[in-house]
């Protein structure tokens, strides 16, 4: 579709993808309304489960860091989680503690036999599962430093990845950001820019301006214009696929509007039943 | 020259040829300081020096070894040598004494030191103990002081005087003050043994070089014969000397000694011309040798006096630093030592004086004299040690300080700025603390680029804890001063004889180190001093390879010119140490040149470019911030805030938890703050690669966005960022180390019953099993919490496993050190346990940026609820615009838009002050620098709601700015209680944080409660969770002391009567009357009170 903004069914969202990268995609969401599009944003951030470690158990640790500032270092690694759905939260889970539906356990065990300072990276980590690593760039990339270590100290780590979601607490976040702006030209003017001498030489415009067409200063403001046009760039940190944080995201708000529905529907239902007991004489 | 005098006592048994007896003169001689090495006992260690980390860690002192020569004569035999030990005396750390002296970084390290371990302090009982640069008056400089107590001393006394602190080449001191009476006599004051002695002017000039009337008249008056009101003095002066009939240099050092023989400790067999000569030699212009220079120095400051009190001169200020030098820590200590063995040698006396009169003393007898020397308590090292671990100094003569107290700080690790500053902090003096006048506080132009203006603290210590100038240097050498001597006699100076000052009014004297050299006329003056400037500048530039003469490149070059009514002219050299200097550019030669706070307010400095005026001006600043201390030079962009408000950065940045070391293994500091996640700054002003400060993070560059979000960010509120928070934003932990001692309540030479260890009764003890080894010690990196067993001790006594439990904060166990006895091959009684405290950032505690700007987080928001900028970013850090109108800290904007900058292009700003003006403004300097990535050139972004997503209607300021997390935390400071421990007196609830009191709900709380009609409130308040009790009350009388329980057995019992049985009214006799009512427990204790000063107190109960 094009920028013809103005038309178009606000039931009837569509997406126009205009860029896609490895690490981020860049789409226009249009025909809708600013609340889904800030949920669909608020979801992208927070509500898409991954994979990351989520416990830690130290066996040896003679590294000059604190453990616990290792395990937050480990507990941020983002893990490779395109099968995330295969697994279960744990809280699901019927195991007491954790077990394979549920997580992915790695170790880690470096000692630095060597004079001078040994780097550990994050692709040491060695996972029980293939599919859940740590995300590296490119083929030859080691990931991320994790600590350093010098010749005679030692780190052995048993880690546990969890499902999760960023809620509760960001390092479960695919997004390292999401852009999102509506109306670049201000045409609905809520924005008052505020400038010195020239608005033009002191804002540049940004990239999303060329999608719209600029405001015509003699037209009348049209003071009931909703935004319908929204435009997205999600970063990720490499766990998910741009699209897929993208996909899932649209389905975990399906599925919460679903959730929603029911439980209106039921509670409707339960009000009616209500009714009608009312109705019900004494007995 | 000595640094000790020679003591000679007699023994008393005399006969006829000699009616004092045996003599014995002794003498302590060149002392000596050993490197600090293990004790004799500890027998193990190959390497036998000690070093400061082993000090730090075990709680003890870092000192060597102190011996000295002692020397004895008796009579005139042959003079006998013996080592004498003065004890162990601590050392400074990265002195010529220590172990670490010459160490570079990476043995450092190897030492467990810092790689750029600075030195300066002294390690004793395991805490770095600095003595703080104290505020001096210039030393042999004649000061013309004004004071109206001064006219309060006794009967003829004005309020004018002159004063001189003369120092000794072993750098003591001794101040002489010279009074001005109304009778037109002069009397001159000095302390001796923190007694105060007055002697007529004339009588000491007549002593010193047996000077006639007319000598000491032209030496005063010179050649301003004119000037009726000097001669008229001196005429008066001659007079009033006249009374002591001494004629003669002879009469006039007999008269001396005879007064002050006694309180001389002069030997017996002295003449009292001799002991007059040493008075001489002790109290009058110490600084000089020669009597007659001190002569000469005497009647300059005869002529000082007269021109203050004739109002031909104006009196110095000695609030100023022109008038001002250092007490350097190494010359106190030495004083001190110095006093120390003085006091040795006393002692040796006043024993000798007790033995001679109980008939004991045999000064032949080898053996007495060897167990007289070793009877004295000679144990330097102690005393010198309690110096440095209290800051008291106890001293005999009080050392010609003004105060007793407080030498010494603990030079606390918090972070790197603030160590810094505790060796660059430099105090006023603690006298001045009280002091009500508010003028030595003020700020004054002399102290331009030798003392910080903005790095003072707030409060009661302001102005007078200032900080240095951190280019400021103090000088710390003796200099050789004969070539300048010559060069000045070369230049035109006419030496002192025979007095050319007799032809010429206008004649200048021309002092070098508080010794009058010569006299010189003005422009001989202005020419000598230009002269000597180039030659000092070219011996400092030829470098060791100089020629020509030597002239210090420290020396300060004093010209002062001739004016009506200011500072007495002449020309005035300092080449002492202990003096402020530092570096400007001379402009002729385009050489560092260093000046002193002496000459600085005569010379021509300009501060820019544009300030040179040419010919007038000759030197110039080499930087701007040259005039701020270190740490106001880490506030970036300073020069754009408000001035008050960099103070308080400067006080914040050394209460900011960052990273104080490298060494944290080897630390056992009581308590440590340490920012895990440091950074470094995106803006920061040049001189911070200078100090390494990349090595010592203290903060964090955080996204900070102005913009009142949600009103959780009123009020110097911030909101965090809840994802910022999880990804480790402000994370940092405190190191806390405790110190057990098992043999600390048993005595020496009974056996060890406690060991740490677990018994057999414990072995199979599963709650200790996963934290306390076998030695009864915990595991490092156990977690630990109030109430877990820490650590197992086993008891031979009764035979049982004791466990100790945690007590404080949850934690872990960092390290376990285990401390070795003094006594060799005694088993393990102590124990350093080291707990790391992980301190997350919570809601309540303080963060600030680098402009005074503190506040406290309100909030934590998840990211999603957040406002974000088209491009995604988030804030960290969410701060109120309100904090900015009335601060006008606009230091921060331009920080915040020029780390904004320096993070879209990938570089470090430069924040150092005073690089922007009018012409070229930082904002359109970084706002070009925004324009181009992009972005708008104020700095602003649109931002849209987190929650509902829709744009904000204002475009909001955002940037990068460097947080810094403060030490003061949340943690630290909760206080929360119903109901808990009371005072016992008043059953009200006691106060402290610590013993879990209350807060108290003072009366005007208690106001506006009453106002707000919270009745139930303040009830709940006042009385419930207070001191709520019952009393029994007598309708009748009204007493609540008079009802009282009573045997059932007793008389006064009714027991037909109804009401409580057993109790009854002591006043009614009966039991009548009596009820129950609620009372403060305090109301009975102030009817207790009353009752005792026979006042009754009655209730009306209905």
């Amino acid at each position: 579709m094009n920028g013809s903004a103005h038309v178009g069914d606000p039931n009837n969202p569509q997406i126009r993808i205009r860029s896609l990268e490895k690490d981020s995609v860049d789409f226009v969401l249009s025909n809708t309304q600013l609340s889904v599009a800030n949920s669909l944003r608020r979801t992208m951030i927070a509500e898409v489960p991954t994979m990351a470690i989520d416990l830690v158990q130290f066996i040896e640790n003679t590294s000059v860091l604190a453990d616990e500032f290792i395990a937050h270092r480990l507990g941020l690694v983002p893990l490779i989680s395109h099968n995330v759905d295969e697994f279960k939260y744990t809280r699901d889970c019927t195991c007491a503690e954790y077990c394979k539906e549920c997580s992915v356990e790695f170790t880690l065990h470096v000692k630095c036999t060597e004079p001078g300072t040994r780097v550990v990276y994050s692709t040491e980590l060695i996972s029980s599962n293939k599919d859940v690593v740590p995300v590296a760039e490119g083929e030859d990339s080691r990931g991320i430093i994790l600590l350093k270590l010098r010749k005679g100290q030692e780190i052995n780590v048993h880690c546990v990845a969890k499902k999760g979601v960023a809620k509760e607490h960001a390092k479960w976040s695919p997004c390292a950001a999401v852009g999102f702006e509506y109306d670049p030209h201000n045409k609905l003017r809520h924005l008052d820019y505020w400038y010195e001498k020239d608005i033009k030489d002191e804002w540049p415009p940004t990239k999303n301006a060329d999608e719209e067409l600029e405001d015509d200063p003699g037209a009348p403001f049209d003071y009931k214009a909703e935004p319908t046009i929204f435009y997205f760039t999600v970063e990720t940190v490499g766990s998910l696929d741009p699209q897929a944080v993208v996909i899932k995201a649209t389905r975990v708000l399906q599925e919460k509007l679903g959730a929603l529905q029911l439980a209106l529907d039921e509670d409707q239902n339960r009000d009616n039943n209500a009714n009608m007991d009312e109705g019900e004489p004494w007995v | 020259m000595s640094l000790l005098d020679r003591h000679s006592v007699f023994d008393g048994k005399g006969d006829h040829n000699h009616p004092l007896g045996t003599k014995i003169t002794y003498w302590i001689d060149s002392l000596r300081l050993d490197h600090p090495s293990l004790s004799t006992r500890e027998s193990k260690s190959a390497n036998r020096l000690m070093y400061p980390t082993e000090c730090r860690q075990r709680s003890i002192t870092y000192r060597g070894r102190l011996t000295g020569l002692l020397h004895y004569q008796v009579d005139d035999g042959p003079v006998q040598v013996e080592e004498r030990n003065f004890g162990l005396l601590p050392v400074m750390v990265r002195s010529n004494r220590c172990n670490l002296q010459m160490m570079k970084p990476a043995e450092l390290i190897r030492m467990h030191e810092e790689p750029e371990e600075m030195g300066g302090y002294f390690v004793v009982n395991g805490n770095e103990k600095v003595v703080r640069l104290l505020v001096a008056q210039r030393r042999n400089h004649v000061l013309a002081i004004q004071r109206p107590s001064y006219g309060n001393r006794g009967p003829g006394f004005t309020k004018y005087a002159t004063q001189i602190r003369c120092v000794r080449r072993d750098q003591t001191s001794q101040t002489i003050t010279m009074h001005y009476l109304s009778t037109g006599n002069l009397l001159l004051r000095f302390p001796m043994r923190k007694q105060e002695y007055l002697v007529p002017v004339s009588l000491l000039m007549r002593a010193l070089v047996g000077a006639s009337d007319r000598e000491i008249f032209e030496a005063v008056v010179g050649g301003d014969a004119e000037n009726i009101f000097v001669r008229d003095r001196v005429e008066l002066l001659l007079r009033s000397g006249k009374d002591y009939s001494v004629f003669t240099r002879e009469q006039a050092l007999a008269y001396l000694g005879d007064k002050f023989r006694v309180v001389m400790y002069a030997p017996e067999d002295m003449p009292n011309v001799d002991i007059g000569r040493l008075l001489l030699t002790r109290m009058v212009m110490v600084h000089l040798d020669d009597y007659r220079d001190k002569f000469n120095m005497l009647a300059h400051m005869v002529r000082k006096l007269y021109a203050v009190v004739s109002g031909e001169c104006q009196e110095d200020n000695p609030d100023t630093q022109q008038m001002q030098e250092v007490y350097l820590p190494g010359h106190l200590y030495l004083g001190l030592i110095k006093e120390k063995v003085e006091d040795y040698l006393l002692g040796v006396r006043a024993e000798i004086g007790k033995d001679s009169r109980n008939g004991k003393v045999d000064l032949y007898n080898k053996r007495y004299l060897s167990r007289l020397f070793s009877r004295i308590g000679a144990d330097i090292g102690q005393k010198a040690q309690y110096f440095l671990a209290t800051g008291n100094l106890v001293s005999r003569s009080g050392m010609d300080m003004q105060q007793m107290t407080g030498f010494t700080i603990v030079a606390e690790k918090l972070n790197y700025l603030r160590y810094l500053s505790h060796f660059r902090c430099i105090h006023r003096g603690a006298f001045f603390t009280e002091l009500k006048t508010t003028g030595v506080r003020k700020l004054l132009p002399e102290g331009w680029g030798f003392m910080c203006p903005v790095h003072t603290p707030d409060g009661s210590p302001c102005g007078l804890l200032n900080h240095l100038a951190h280019k400021c240097l103090l000088t710390i050498t003796l200099e050789e001063t004969e070539d300048v001597e010559k060069t000045l006699v070369r230049l035109g100076v006419v030496p002192d004889i025979p007095k050319p000052s007799l032809c010429d009014p206008n004649m200048l004297t021309v002092q070098l180190d508080g010794r009058v050299v010569g006299y010189c006329t003005e422009s001989v003056a202005v020419r000598v001093a230009e002269a000597l400037r180039i030659l000092k500048l070219q011996r400092a530039a030829a470098g060791l390879e100089a020629k020509g003469p030597n002239i210090p490149y420290s020396m300060e070059i004093g010209y002062v010119p001739r004016s009506h009514g200011g500072q007495l002219p002449g020309l005035f050299l300092f080449t002492t140490p202990a003096r402020f200097i530092r570096p400007v550019t001379h402009l002729a030669t385009r050489q560092e040149d260093h000046i002193g706070s002496f000459e600085q307010v005569y010379m021509e400095i300009a501060c820019l470019n544009e300030d040179v005026h040419p010919g007038i001006t000759t030197h110039q600043e080499v930087l701007p911030t040259n005039i701020l201390s270190v740490v106001a030079n880490f506030t970036p962009f300073c020069d754009f805030n408000q001035a008050p408000r960099c103070i308080y950065q400067c006080q914040m940045g050394k209460q900011t938890m960052g990273t104080p070391m490298q060494s944290f293994p080897y630390r056992t500091d009581n308590k440590l703050y340490r920012l895990q996640t440091g950074q470094t700054p995106i803006c920061r002003p040049r001189i911070h690669d200078d100090y390494g400060v990349d090595n010592y993070p203290n903060g964090t560059n955080a996204i900070v966005a102005v913009i009142s979000y949600t009103g959780y960010d009123m009020e110097d509120a911030m909101i965090l960022n809840k994802s910022a928070h999880e990804r480790g934003f402000g994370y940092g932990s405190i190191y806390k180390t405790e110190y057990v001692d098992l043999g600390k309540f048993r005595k020496s030479g009974d056996p060890i019953t406690t060991h740490f260890g677990v018994g057999r009764d414990m072995l199979t003890n599963e709650t200790i099993y996963e934290r306390i080894d076998i030695d009864g010690l915990p595991f490092p990196g156990v977690r630990v919490e109030e109430g877990d067993p820490l650590y197992a001790v086993i008891d031979d006594v009764r035979g049982r496993t004791k466990l100790i439990k945690y007590k404080g904060e949850a934690g872990f166990v960092e390290t376990v050190r285990l401390l070795a006895s003094q006594n060799p091959d005694e088993e393990l009684q102590v124990v350093a346990f080291t707990f790391r405290i992980p301190r997350s950032p919570i809601i309540g505690d303080k963060f600030s940026s680098r402009h005074g700007q503190k506040g406290v987080c309100s909030q934590k928001f998840p990211a999603i609820d957040m406002p974000f900028t088209e491009t995604g970013m988030q804030p960290d850090v969410i701060i109120n615009p309100h904090a900015f109108p009335s601060r006008m800290t606009i230091g921060m904007f331009v920080e915040s838009i020029a780390a904004k900058a320096g993070a879209l292009h990938g570089v470090c700003q430069d924040s150092t002050p005073f690089q922007f003006n009018e012409a070229n403004t930082a904002a359109d300097y970084f706002g070009e620098q925004l324009r181009q990535a992009g972005y708008n050139y104020h700095g602003s972004e649109p931002m849209y709601s987190g929650v509902t997503g829709q744009e904000m209607r204002a475009d909001i300021y955002i940037g990068v700015v460097y947080y810094q997390r403060l030490r003061h935390m949340v943690s630290d400071k909760y206080q929360v209680r119903t109901t808990g421990p009371i005072n016992p007196l008043t059953h009200q609830p006691i106060k402290g944080r610590k013993r879990g009191g209350g807060i108290r709900l003072g009366e005007m709380e208690r106001d506006a409660l009453i106002a707000h009609g919270a009745a139930y409130f303040l009830q709940d308040r006042l009385m419930n969770c207070s001191d709520y009790s019952l009393a029994y009350v007598c309708k009748c009388c009204g007493s609540v002391l008079a009802p009282i329980a009573i045997p059932a057995t007793s008389h006064l019992v009714d027991l037909s009567r109804p009401g409580p049985l057993d109790l009854v009214c002591r006043l009614c006799e009966n039991a009548d009357g009596i009820t129950m009512v609620a009372l403060p427990f305090v109301f009975r204790y102030l009817a207790t009170e009353l009752m005792s000063m026979n006042m009754k107190v009655r209730l009306d109960v209905k």
